[in-house]
C-alpha cells in the first residue's frame, strides 16, 4: 500500500489526505456562492474572479503540502530558532511599515506582487515549531526542565506581546495553544498555572483601563467593546439594540435547519460581513445545513484523532510535540471560527482553517498540514522499515 | 499520554458546546430569527402611479402631475469605495455647487466629506432641499460619481409629483386640491380631486426587490396603472367669465364672499362654477372655500317662488288677483313685515307682488291661505324638493332647512318670515336648482361635474344626466310663473337687466342674514339673482350670490348680484348663439393626412400609429419633434430643447407646452385653446427659474 502512494508521490496518513481535499471542495463551493457582494464591490461583478483566485491558491496548496511533507521532520527542528526570529522581524516590520487594515497592522505588502501577507500566521507557525523543539530538547524522564519553560516563556511574551495589541484573538489563541503544549510537554504545573494566571490578570486589567488608552494603543477598544457587546451591554450596534454581525448570523444559522439551503443559495451572505471568511461557518450552516456544518466539525475531530494516532507511534518526543501543536492550533482555530458564528463567544476575526478565503491563513496551514503528513510519512517509513526487519 | 488526552477531551467539549450552539438556536430562538430573515433580504417598492387628469368640458386641462425628484446619496453604497470617493469628490462639489449655486463648492466638499466619513447616519443623506425636475435631474446624472451606476455613485432620486393647475384659480375649489395622506402619499380631498380620488390615482405598482449578490434586484413586478382621466363638464370660457365678472363686483362692493354657477338648463351639467372669498391676510379674493355647495344660508327673496308656486298650485290665487300691500308695513303678531319700497305699493296685483318683490304682499297671501293648515305649505315646499339636499356626490354639501309645524323653533310669525325665504336655508346650488328645472319646465336635474373618465383617451364610463324630480308642478303653474319672473325684468326689481337682444327671466334676493363669523346679534346683507336665459328658449340657468357687500355702496340683490348675472349671461350668449362656427365637416374629410401638432416623439408615434399614417423619424434622435406633412406621411424634425434657454413650444398641444416650460423652470399661464400660437418669451431667450411666461392657444 505505502508503494501505491509513494507512486503517486503523496505519502503520510491516507485519512488526513482525505479531510484536507473535502475541507477543500468545501471550501471552493462555500467562498464561489459568498463572494458575490465582494464581487461587486471590488471586481464590477465578475462573481467567478474570487472561485478561480481561490481554486488556484488552493491548487498552489496542495504544491505547499506536497514540499513540506516531502521535507523531514528533522529539517523542520534545525529551521525552528531562525524561524522564530524571521517571524519576530516581520512582526515587527509589519508594525512600522505595515497595511493599516481595519485599524491593525497586521499586514505586509510584498513588493512586486501585491499579496498582503500576515506575519502573524508565519509567527504561529514559528512559534510551534520552536517551543515543540524546545519541549523535546529539555525533556528528561521524569519531566521537562525548568530552563525549557523561561526559554518558551521568552519566545511567546515576545510574539504574542507584538501580536496581542493588534489582534487579540490569534495572540490569545497562540498564548493557549503553547500552554497546552507546554501541559503536555510536560512544564511543571505550579508554572503553567502561574502563567496563565498572570496572562488572564493582564488581558483583564488592560481591558479594564482600556477607555482610558489614547487610540493609538492598538485594538484594544475594538476588543472591549465585542466583549461588552457580547455580554449584551456594549454600544449599541442596531436599530433594535443588537448586534448587526452577531444577528445576521443568527439568521444564517436558523434558516439553515437540518439539511440547508442548498449549496449558492444562502440569503444572508448579502448581509453578513466577512461572509467568505469570518463568517464562513454560519453561511456553512445556512447552505449546508447539519450534514455540511456538522460533517465539517467531524472532519476537524478527526484530523486531531488522526494526529493523535500518528503521535501514539512517534518514538521520538519532537514529532509528537509538532504534530500535536500544529493540530491544535489547526482545530482550535476552526473552533474559534465557528463558536463566533453561532455567538459562542465575542465577534472575532479568525478564518476556518483551509476553508475559509485569505492566502496567508491558507498558506501556513498547508504548511502546517504538510509538516504532520512529513512526520506520518516518516512514522509509516519507519514502520515499514520494522515490518522489513521483522 | 493522558496529558493529550485531557487537551483532547477539551476540544471535543467545545465541539460539543458549538453543535449544541446551532441545536439550540434553531429550535428555541428558531421562530424569531427566520422572521427577522424574512424582513430583511426582501423587500416591497412601490412605483407610483401617474395621477390622472382633470380636464375640461373640451378637453383642456385643469390639473395635471408633474415629476419632480429629492436627491439623495447613499454614501455605503457598495461600489462607492474610499478612492473611488476621494477622486471623485471635489468635481462632484464644483458641479453641485455651480448647478444649485446656493453654497461655495468648498462647503460642498465639506458636506460630502463628512457624510462620507465623520457621520454615522450616512445613508440615503440628502443633497439638497430644492427637488429638481427632469431635466435638470437629467443634468446631475452626468456629473462625477452621479454618472456611475446608483450601486457605485450613490445617487439616489426619489420622485414625487407636483399637482399643477395650468389655468391658475380657475374653478380650483371645485377641481380640488392633495393633501398629504396617513403615509406620504399625496390624496385628492376636496371637490373633484377628492371625488374621484380612487379613479384619477390609479393604481400603485409593486416592485419586489430582493438582494442578490449585493444588488437589489427586482424579482416579480406589479407594473403601476396610470390614473384615469376626469372629463369635467366645466367650461374654460365660462368659468374665466363667471370669475373674473364675479371678482369685479366683489372687488367694488367690498363684499366678504360670493359665488357664481352657471348651469345647462337641459341636462344639469355645471358650466362654470366660481367661488371667491377673501383672505383676510393677502386681502385678495381668492378660491378658499366652496360657498356655492357647502354654505346653505337664507336665501331671501329668491325663495318668494316657492311661496307663489304653492299658492298657485294650491288654486288659491290668480296672478290676476289683487292684494293690498298697504303702506309697506304689516304686523305679523309684535313683529313688522316691510317692504323694502318706502311707502308701499297699496293695492296690487299679484304678479306685481312678485315682480316688485313685495314682503308684505307675498307674506299676507301665504299667511292668509295656510295660516289653519301651514303644513299644506310645508308640504308643498317638500314636492318643489327643496327639503332635500342634491344628494351630491362631491363632499361637503350643506344641508337645506325648511322647518315643520311643531318643529323647534316654529312659532306663529314662521310662515309669513318663511315665505319671503326667511328661518329657510338653502345653498345656491340647491336655489339654482329650482330655477333650473322652472326653466326646464318643470323637471329638475341633479347637477353634474363630470361627463366622462377616460383612461389614456378611451371612455370608460360616461355621466348620463340625472333627474331629481320629474315635474314640480302643473303646466299652467309653470307658465304663469316664467312670466312673472320675465316680469321680474321687464317690469320689477331688475329692470337694469334687460336688454335688447335676448330675454332674462328671474328673481332678485336682498336677505339680512346673521354673519357667521359674529353671531346672530350682526345682521350682514346677501345679495343674490338666480334666474335664466334665453327666457322663451332657456339655454342656462345661473344663480348669482353676494354675501356682505360695504353697505354705503349697495346691498340690493338687482343692484350688486343682478350685473355678475348679466355679465355672465351676456358672454355665454355671445359665445353660444353669435360665435357659432360654421360646420367644416366636408373639408377634413378630404384631407387624408392629419394636420398634427409639434411634441413628444413617443405621443406622436402612437397617435399616428392608431390613424394609420406613415411617419419619416428618419432624421430624429431626440424626445421632441417638429412634423410636418409630406404627401401622405408625416416627417419629424428635431426640435431642440434646451434647458438654459426659453423653449420653442410654438406649434406644440397644451400638455406638451405645458411639461416642457414647466420643467425648463418657467411659470406658466394659459389663454385659448388648441396648439400654441405665441409664446410671451422669445425661443432661445435667456430665463430665469421662476419666470413667468403667456401662451396663446389657438
Amino acid at each position: 500500500m505505502g508503494r501505491f502512494i509513494s507512486n503517486f508521490k503523496l505519502q503520510g496518513d491516507k485519512v488526513i489526505w482525505i479531510i484536507i481535499f473535502l475541507l477543500s471542495i468545501i471550501s471552493l463551493l462555500v467562498v464561489y456562492s459568498s463572494t458575490g457582494t465582494l464581487a461587486y464591490k471590488v471586481k464590477g461583478g465578475n462573481t467567478s474572479y474570487f472561485f478561480i483566485k481561490q481554486l488556484v491558491l488552493l491548487l498552489g496548496c496542495y504544491f505547499i503540502i506536497w514540499v513540506t511533507h516531502k521535507i523531514p521532520y528533522k529539517h523542520y527542528s534545525s529551521w525552528a530558532n531562525m524561524g522564530l526570529f524571521i517571524a519576530i522581524g516581520m512582526l515587527l516590520l509589519a508594525k512600522i511599515v505595515g497595511v493599516n487594515l481595519n485599524q491593525a497592522s497586521r499586514w505586509i505588502t510584498i513588493p512586486g506582487i501585491g499579496f498582503n501577507f500576515q506575519p502573524s500566521e508565519l509567527a504561529k507557525l514559528a512559534l510551534i515549531l520552536f517551543v515543540s523543539r524546545i519541549l523535546s530538547k529539555f525533556q528528561t524522564d521524569r519531566e521537562c526542565q525548568k530552563e525549557a519553560f523561561w526559554k518558551i516563556i521568552a519566545a511567546i511574551g515576545v510574539v504574542c506581546g507584538i501580536i496581542f495589541l493588534d489582534d487579540f484573538s490569534t495572540s490569545a489563541l497562540l498564548g493557549g495553544i503553547c500552554l497546552m503544549l507546554m501541559f503536555i510537554g510536560r512544564i511543571a504545573a505550579k508554572y503553567l498555572l502561574g502563567t496563565f494566571g498572570a496572562g488572564l490578570g493582564l488581558i483583564i486589567i488592560l481591558l479594564i483601563i482600556a477607555p482610558f488608552l489614547p487610540n493609538s494603543f492598538g485594538r484594544i477598544h475594538t476588543v472591549r467593546n465585542r466583549i461588552l457587546n457580547f455580554a449584551g451591554i456594549g454600544e449599541k450596534k442596531t436599530d433594535d439594540g443588537r448586534n448587526y454581525q452577531v444577528d445576521q448570523a443568527k439568521i444564517a444559522v436558523v434558516s439553515g435547519g437540518i439539511i440547508g439551503k442548498g449549496p449558492g443559495n444562502s440569503d444572508q451572505r448579502n448581509f453578513l460581513p466577512h461572509p467568505y471568511s469570518d463568517f464562513i461557518y454560519a453561511i456553512i450552516l445556512e447552505e449546508l445545513g447539519w450534514f455540511g456544518g456538522f460533517g465539517i466539525l467531524a472532519l476537524y475531530l478527526f484530523l486531531i484523532y488522526r494526529a493523535g494516532s500518528i503521535v501514539r507511534k512517534c518514538d521520538r518526543t519532537f514529532p509528537a510535540f509538532l504534530v500535536i501543536g500544529l493540530s491544535l492550533s489547526i482545530v482550535a482555530q476552526a473552533l474559534t471560527n465557528m463558536a463566533v458564528s453561532v455567538n459562542l463567544i465575542p465577534v472575532t476575526g479568525q478564518p476556518l482553517p483551509l476553508v475559509s478565503m485569505g492566502g496567508t491563513s491558507l498558506i501556513f496551514t498547508s504548511a502546517a498540514l504538510g509538516m504532520i503528513l512529513s512526520v506520518s510519512r516518516s512514522v509509516k517509513e519507519q514502520e515499514e522499515l520494522n515490518h522489513a526487519e521483522d | 499520554m493522558w496529558r493529550v488526552g485531557v487537551c483532547y477531551t477539551l476540544i471535543v467539549l467545545l465541539a460539543f458546546c458549538v453543535v449544541s450552539r446551532v441545536v439550540y438556536l434553531q429550535v428555541f430562538e428558531g421562530d424569531d430569527w427566520r422572521g427577522r430573515a424574512q424582513s430583511i433580504s426582501k423587500k416591497d417598492i412601490t412605483v407610483y402611479a401617474n395621477r390622472g387628469d382633470i380636464c375640461a368640458a373640451d378637453g383642456r386641462l385643469l390639473a395635471s402631475s408633474i415629476p419632480y425628484y429629492e436627491l439623495r446619496m447613499d454614501f455605503q453604497a457598495m461600489g462607492l469605495t474610499n478612492d473611488i470617493f476621494k477622486k471623485n469628490v471635489d468635481s462632484l462639489a464644483i458641479c453641485l455647487s455651480r448647478f444649485f449655486g446656493d453654497k461655495s463648492s468648498s462647503a460642498y466638499r465639506r458636506q460630502l466629506w463628512d457624510a462620507k466619513f465623520h457621520s454615522t447616519r450616512n445613508r440615503y443623506v440628502l443633497i439638497n432641499q430644492r427637488k429638481v425636475n427632469y431635466n435638470e435631474l437629467k443634468q446631475i446624472k452626468t456629473f462625477p460619481l452621479f454618472r456611475l451606476s446608483s450601486n457605485k455613485g450613490g445617487l439616489i432620486c426619489l420622485q414625487e409629483s407636483k399637482r399643477v393647475q395650468p389655468h391658475i384659480n380657475l374653478a380650483s375649489r371645485t377641481i380640488g386640491y392633495l393633501n398629504k395622506g396617513n403615509g406620504n402619499e399625496l390624496i385628492g380631498k376636496v371637490g373633484l380631486e377628492g371625488l374621484f380620488e380612487n379613479e384619477l390615482k390609479g393604481i400603485d405598482g409593486i416592485s419586489m426587490m430582493q438582494k442578490m449578490s449585493g444588488k437589489w434586484l427586482p424579482v416579480n413586478q406589479a407594473d403601476p396603472k396610470d390614473g384615469n382621466d376626469i372629463i369635467t363638464t366645466i367650461d374654460v370660457n365660462f368659468q374665466d367669465v363667471a370669475q373674473s365678472a364675479l371678482l369685479q363686483q366683489l372687488q367694488a362692493y367690498h363684499a366678504d364672499h360670493g359665488s357664481a354657477i352657471l348651469m345647462e338648463v337641459e341636462t344639469g351639467a355645471i358650466k362654470a362654477i366660481a367661488n371667491l372669498g377673501l383672505d383676510s391676510e393677502t386681502n385678495k379674493y381668492e378660491e378658499i372655500y366652496n360657498y356655492a355647495i357647502g354654505e346653505a344660508t337664507e336665501p331671501g327673496s329668491t325663495f318668494k317662488l316657492a311661496s307663489i308656486m304653492a299658492l298657485l298650485e294650491d288654486g288659491y290665487v290668480q296672478p290676476t288677483d289683487s292684494i293690498d300691500t298697504g303702506n309697506g308695513i304689516h304686523r305679523f303678531y309684535k313683529d313688522k313685515m316691510r317692504d323694502s319700497h318706502v311707502g308701499g305699493y297699496g293695492m296690487i296685483s299679484v304678479q306685481e307682488a312678485f315682480e316688485k318683490s313685495s314682503n308684505v304682499g307675498i307674506s299676507k297671501l301665504v299667511n292668509q291661505h295656510y295660516k289653519d293648515k301651514p303644513r299644506d305649505f310645508i308640504n308643498r315646499l317638500s314636492a318643489f324638493r327643496l327639503n332635500k339636499t342634491l344628494d351630491l356626490d362631491i363632499k361637503g354639501e350643506g344641508r337645506p332647512k325648511i322647518k315643520y309645524p311643531g318643529e323647534e323653533g316654529w312659532s306663529g310669525i314662521s310662515l309669513p318670515w318663511m315665505s319671503i325665504g326667511y328661518e329657510v336655508q338653502q345653498t345656491p346650488l340647491q336655489t339654482l336648482c329650482f330655477y333650473n328645472a322652472i326653466a326646464n319646465n318643470g323637471k329638475m336635474m341633479k347637477p353634474i361635474f363630470v361627463h366622462e373618465i377616460k383612461y389614456h383617451g378611451k371612455v370608460l364610463k360616461h355621466f348620463d344626466e340625472e333627474v331629481l324630480k320629474n315635474s314640480l308642478c302643473s303646466r299652467e303653474t309653470l307658465r304663469k310663473v316664467k312670466s312673472m319672473l320675465e316680469g321680474v325684468v321687464l317690469r320689477g326689481t331688475a329692470t337694469n337687466l334687460r336688454n335688447s337682444s335676448y330675454s332674462i327671466a328671474g328673481k332678485t334676493g336682498t336677505a339680512q342674514i346673521a354673519d357667521k363669523n359674529k353671531g346672530y346679534g350682526h345682521k350682514v346683507y346677501q345679495a343674490s339673482f338666480a334666474g335664466y336665459f334665453p327666457a322663451d328658449a332657456p339655454k342656462y340657468s345661473c344663480v348669482v350670490v353676494i354675501n356682505s357687500p360695504d353697505k354705503k355702496k349697495g346691498f340690493y340683490g338687482n343692484q350688486v348680484a343682478g350685473p355678475v348675472f348679466k355679465t355672465i349671461a351676456d358672454k355665454v350668449y355671445a359665445m353660444t348663439y353669435a360665435m357659432h362656427p360654421p360646420k367644416q365637416d366636408e373639408q377634413i374629410c378630404e384631407i387624408k393626412v392629419p394636420i398634427s401638432l409639434n411634441g413628444n416623439k413617443d405621443d406622436l408615434d402612437i397617435v399616428f400609429k392608431e390613424l394609420n399614417v406613415s411617419i419619416d423619424d428618419r432624421e430624429v434622435y431626440g424626445d421632441w419633434v417638429l412634423t410636418s406633412r409630406q404627401d401622405s406621411i408625416i416627417k419629424y424634425k428635431n426640435r431642440i430643447i434646451n434647458n438654459h434657454l426659453v423653449p420653442n413650444v410654438k406649434g406644440m398641444g397644451i400638455q406638451d407646452a405645458l411639461y416642457i416650460l414647466e420643467n425648463a423652470g418657467l411659470k406658466v399661464k394659459i389663454n385659448g385653446f388648441g396648439s400654441v400660437k405665441k409664446q410671451s418669451l422669445n425661443p432661445g431667450s435667456n430665463f430665469r427659474s421662476g419666470d413667468l411666461i403667456y401662451i396663446e392657444l389657438s
